[in-house]
């Protein structure tokens, strides 16, 4: 037994690191800039000179240094060889995004670097332009101009921002000093597209990065193992428990799920506990009294309860009895607004009163679940020969059912106990959303509308590594109910 | 539930046109579908199945601010035809009925749907949530708003016609998705297990190789026309995708046409075999690890602007384990069975086997799996909806629930949705259910 629970141990390890690419390439790649999230403001530098600029562009890069983003994405990248294998050192996602449409279309990495220096160098020129009143308005078009291109890979609308910002240079006369930089762009953008080498898009490369890169920083860090560091941009990494930092709560990921998961944990382990106190006798019962009126009524009672959504029933409940315009006779939300130096049994009836509501929606469908289950799985043992021995034997019924039935009826029970943990996260969400409860589901759910992916990372690494903690405890327990199952050699 | 009334048929070809059979007919599927039409719950779940069907079917003919049919200025017209001609694509409203009030037009005469509206129009004198109880400002008693309106004075009852029509659509799809990757992978696994996949190791090695050039070739290099043309549209990027499989396909092809000459060499034609089972049960194992709403969820932030379609495709591409777990234990059983080494003793390729013989026999209880799976996926769709995914041009039940949360008063928008949800959702399970029993050996009459 302790080498078959070994053995399952060991196979968690590559399960666990397949899950954890999946989500991080699936992260990786999702919309918005994590750095500018962090730095809460609009990429483009809209105001102020070419040293405001420039400032603005060191704490960006900072901030990408801070957050790893200045490192490739994985251990290797296959891409085609038009491709550089430097492209991620461009920060901006949305240039960096650009200039892989730019080399799809053109194939030429020498060409397109050149026009983005060119338009790099333009941008910090249209800085330095003299403003007054009579130049405010061409220099917004200027600047807008210049966000277009950086972020435009259609040859129209390059030309005709080129268009723009020529009327403006040659209308102004104060503005013409950036006319070489604005030659130089139109130039290096007239080289990209002569000298296409679309070719170099069909043919396949693979480049390595090894150690350095986002992944491995992320699941193992760049801290040194033993020793101190005062570097403030190491991090420990996944398995040292440094999950990073949120982009919107800007507080370490660690501190938020220790922060909420209190509130799922209660809620899930007082509704399991419920569930198993209730459905099991009530299982039995059922199967006992098979085909009574009592038994067809429960039967249809709990499918009814099985398939009535609970976000439905949730949505009623603060509707009618939640205090609103109908009945007021439980607190909309699940959380008691209690103070600490309250006596405990006013913290703890406040408390049970809001999590009333809350409860019931999370128990009754797995109750009803639960009851079905155990009323089949006693329905099928009954029938079997096993039991017609015990009975001709003489046994009292009572003995029959508990002692030869009952722990034979478990195994549907069991399955369901893997599915406790990951139910803790995944089942909670929209429960928590709709009473209010900051526990795991509400933080996730937030985390996937804003954005937040060093929290959505953690709590899906979280959610699976608890789902395969739930299949070995109900295998072991499987070993427990069944003496015939041995996992293992026999 | 085709299957199920073509169960006949189906045994005929089988069984050779048997006199005895046809008398007393006892193939598997028509036992089935004997058991099943005793239980009477889940022949009445068939037939409420049926008739929400045929709403959803009939959904822009049930309700809409256009008439069915109409004679206007001496002209006949089927405007609610039209329009869906038009947004497919085909054809363009004469100019005198482009941008009119349908309403308002002085027809010669018209024959207008059951409910005169649609689901995501305004009716501007009904608006601010009006109850189905109270004085409604209507022409006549044809106009009343039979479910209420919501606020912005949409109509409920349209709006749960319509939403009819989107649950269907995400239950079939969905689930068309998961089967057809389920049966697919499950098969693999359960037929070949980990030793019956054998190939020369030539060929095996150039799969391997070109399975990564495919990927290249079909996907990475193509991977701004897929995006863009999921842009514009659901069709053109169906159009796109089925041409990158067609390249993948290609270039796998290629690989085993290569392998071909090369086989003459004794080392690289050594039969190897491809542990195929152990490959994808540990992948199953991986997605079932994440929970699946959870995991759906993770998908659609990572997506700019999920619509109804990309949530259909996520939850068949997230749900198709519980299909393949079912036909990969039942291909383990029946792959042992004596007409397999029949057939495999007649010469009979692995792949023909499995394809024409195993796989039919292996169908019945991924049915099943369908059944509760579409049940499943209108749950997780309307799930999804009420947390406010999806576009909002989708008329889903889902979305009319979660307008209710912030019109408490409105308990039409809270009650009317969420019963359709739990009707169609008892129903599917009930059909699950009512198939389970009817193919449980243990419990035949």
């Amino acid at each position: 037994m302790a080498k078959y629970i070994l053995k399952r141990i060991l196979f968690f390890i590559p399960t666990i690191f397949v899950i954890s690419i999946l989500t991080f390439v699936l992260m990786s790649s999702a919309p918005g800039d994590p750095a500018e999230l962090m730095l809460n403001k609009a990429s483009s530098g809209d105001s102020g000179q070419a040293s405001d600029k420039l400032a603005g562009d060191k704490a960006y890069r900072e901030v990408r240094k801070k957050l790893g983003l200045d490192l490739p994405m994985f251990y290797f990248s296959i891409g085609s060889i038009s491709e550089p294998d430097t492209l991620y050192k461009i920060g901006k996602v949305d240039h960096r995004k650009n200039l892989g449409r730019l080399i799809d279309m053109y194939g030429n990495w020498p060409q397109i670097e050149a026009y983005y220096h060119a338009l790099s160098e333009m941008e910090l020129a249209f800085l330095d332009l003299p403003k007054d009143s009579a130049t405010t308005a061409p220099l917004i078009t200027l600047r807008s101009a210049v966000t277009d291109l950086f972020t435009n890979y259609k040859e129209s609308v390059i030309q005709s921002k080129f268009g723009d910002i020529k009327d403006r240079l040659t209308m102004y006369p104060q503005l013409a000093s950036a006319m070489p930089q604005y030659e130089k762009v139109v130039s290096a953008y007239y080289e990209v597209t002569v000298n296409p080498t679309t070719w170099k898009n069909y043919v396949p490369t693979v480049h390595m990065n090894f150690s350095h890169n986002q992944y491995h920083r992320w699941l193992f860090g760049d801290a040194p193992w033993f020793g101190k560091s005062d570097d403030p941009t190491l991090t420990g990494g996944f398995i040292r428990g440094d999950f990073g930092i949120s982009y919107f709560a800007k507080r370490p990921v660690g501190s938020i799920v220790w922060d909420s998961i209190g509130y799922t944990m209660t809620i899930s382990l007082v509704s399991i506990l419920i569930t198993y106190l209730i459905s099991i006798p009530l299982g039995v019962f059922s199967a006992i009294n098979k085909d009574t009126l009592v038994d067809q009524g429960l039967t249809t009672g709990l499918f009814i309860l099985y398939s009535l959504p609970s976000f439905w029933i949730a949505t009623m409940m603060i509707i009618f009895l939640g205090g609103g315009d109908y009945l007021d006779l439980f607190p909309p939300t699940g959380v008691a607004d209690v103070e600490d130096d309250d006596p405990f049994f006013y913290r703890f009836g406040a408390q049970a009163y809001h999590l009333a509501l809350p409860l019931i929606c999370w128990t009754y469908g797995s109750f009803a679940y639960l009851s079905r289950q155990m009323r089949g799985g006693m329905l099928s043992v009954l029938r079997q020969d096993f039991i017609r021995t015990a009975r001709s034997k003489g046994l009292s019924n009572n003995s029959v059912i508990w002692k030869h039935a009952f722990r034979n009826s478990l195994f549907p029970v069991i399955t369901i106990f893997s599915s406790v943990f990951p139910a803790m996260i995944g089942g909670s969400i929209i429960l928590e959303f709709l009473f209010s409860i900051p526990g795991m589901g509400k933080v996730s759910l937030e985390a996937v509308f804003r954005r937040d992916y060093p929290v959505v990372l953690t709590v899906t690494m979280f959610s699976a590594i608890l789902t395969l903690v739930g299949y070995l405890v109900s295998d072991i327990l499987y070993a427990v109910v069944d003496p015939r199952i041995t996992y293992g050699k026999k | 539930m085709i299957a199920l009334n073509s169960g006949t048929k189906n045994n005929d070809s089988m069984s050779s046109k048997d006199t005895l059979n046809k008398q007393k007919n006892q193939s598997y599927w028509a036992t089935v579908g004997r058991q099943f039409r005793q239980k009477k719950t889940a022949m009445v779940s068939f037939y409420i199945t049926l008739f929400l069907a045929f709403v959803a079917v009939t959904a822009p003919f049930l309700a809409n601010e256009k008439p069915i049919f109409c004679k206007y200025e001496g002209k006949m017209y089927f405007p609610v035809v039209k329009q869906i001609g038009v947004d497919l694509g085909i054809g363009q409203f004469p100019k005198e009925l482009l941008n009119v009030k349908w309403k308002d037009l002085n027809y010669d005469f018209a024959v207008w749907p059951l409910i005169p509206y649609l689901p995501l129009n305004q009716d501007e004198k009904n608006s601010k949530s009006v109850s189905p109880l109270a004085k409604q400002d209507v022409e006549s008693t044809y106009w009343t708003h039979w479910f209420g309106t919501d606020e912005l004075g949409r109509d409920v009852l349209s709006g749960m016609i319509h939403g009819t029509k989107t649950a269907f659509t995400v239950g079939i799809v969905s689930m068309f998705i998961a089967s057809v990757i389920g049966i697919f992978f499950g098969s693999l696994a359960g037929f070949f297990g980990d030793t019956n996949l054998k190939m020369s190791r030539i060929r095996m090695w150039l799969n391997l190789l070109f399975f990564f050039f495919a990927l290249f070739y079909a996907f990475g290099v193509r991977s701004y026309m897929l995006s863009d043309s999921l842009a514009n549209g659901f069709a053109s990027f169906l159009g796109q995708f089925l041409l990158s499989l067609v390249i993948f396909g290609a270039i796998i092809g290629l690989a085993n046409l290569m392998a071909m000459p090369l086989k003459k060499i004794p080392f690289l034609a050594e039969q190897v075999a491809f542990p195929v089972d152990m490959l994808i049960s540990r992948s199953m194992e991986v997605l079932v690890s994440i929970p699946t709403f959870f995991l759906i969820l993770l998908v659609l932030a990572v997506i700019k602007k999920p619509n109804i379609y990309v949530i259909m495709v996520i939850i068949g591409f997230t749900s198709w384990t519980g299909i393949a777990r079912y036909i990969r234990a039942e291909l383990l059983r029946i792959r042992s069975l004596e007409y397999i080494e029949a057939a495999k003793a007649l010469g009979y390729s692995n792949w023909r086997t499995m394809v024409k013989h195993a796989i039919p026999n292996a169908l019945a209880p991924v049915l099943i799996a369908i059944a509760f799976g579409i049940a499943s996926a209108i749950l997780i769709e309307s799930s999804l909806s009420f947390l406010g995914f999806g576009s909002g041009e989708d008329v889903t039940w889902g979305g009319l629930l979660n307008a209710a949360r912030s019109a408490p008063k409105a308990w039409w928008l809270a009650i009317f949705p969420g019963f359709a949800i739990f009707i169609t959702v008892t129903i599917f399970n009930l059909i699950g259910e009512g198939l389970t029993d009817a193919m449980d050996p243990r419990l035949r009459k």
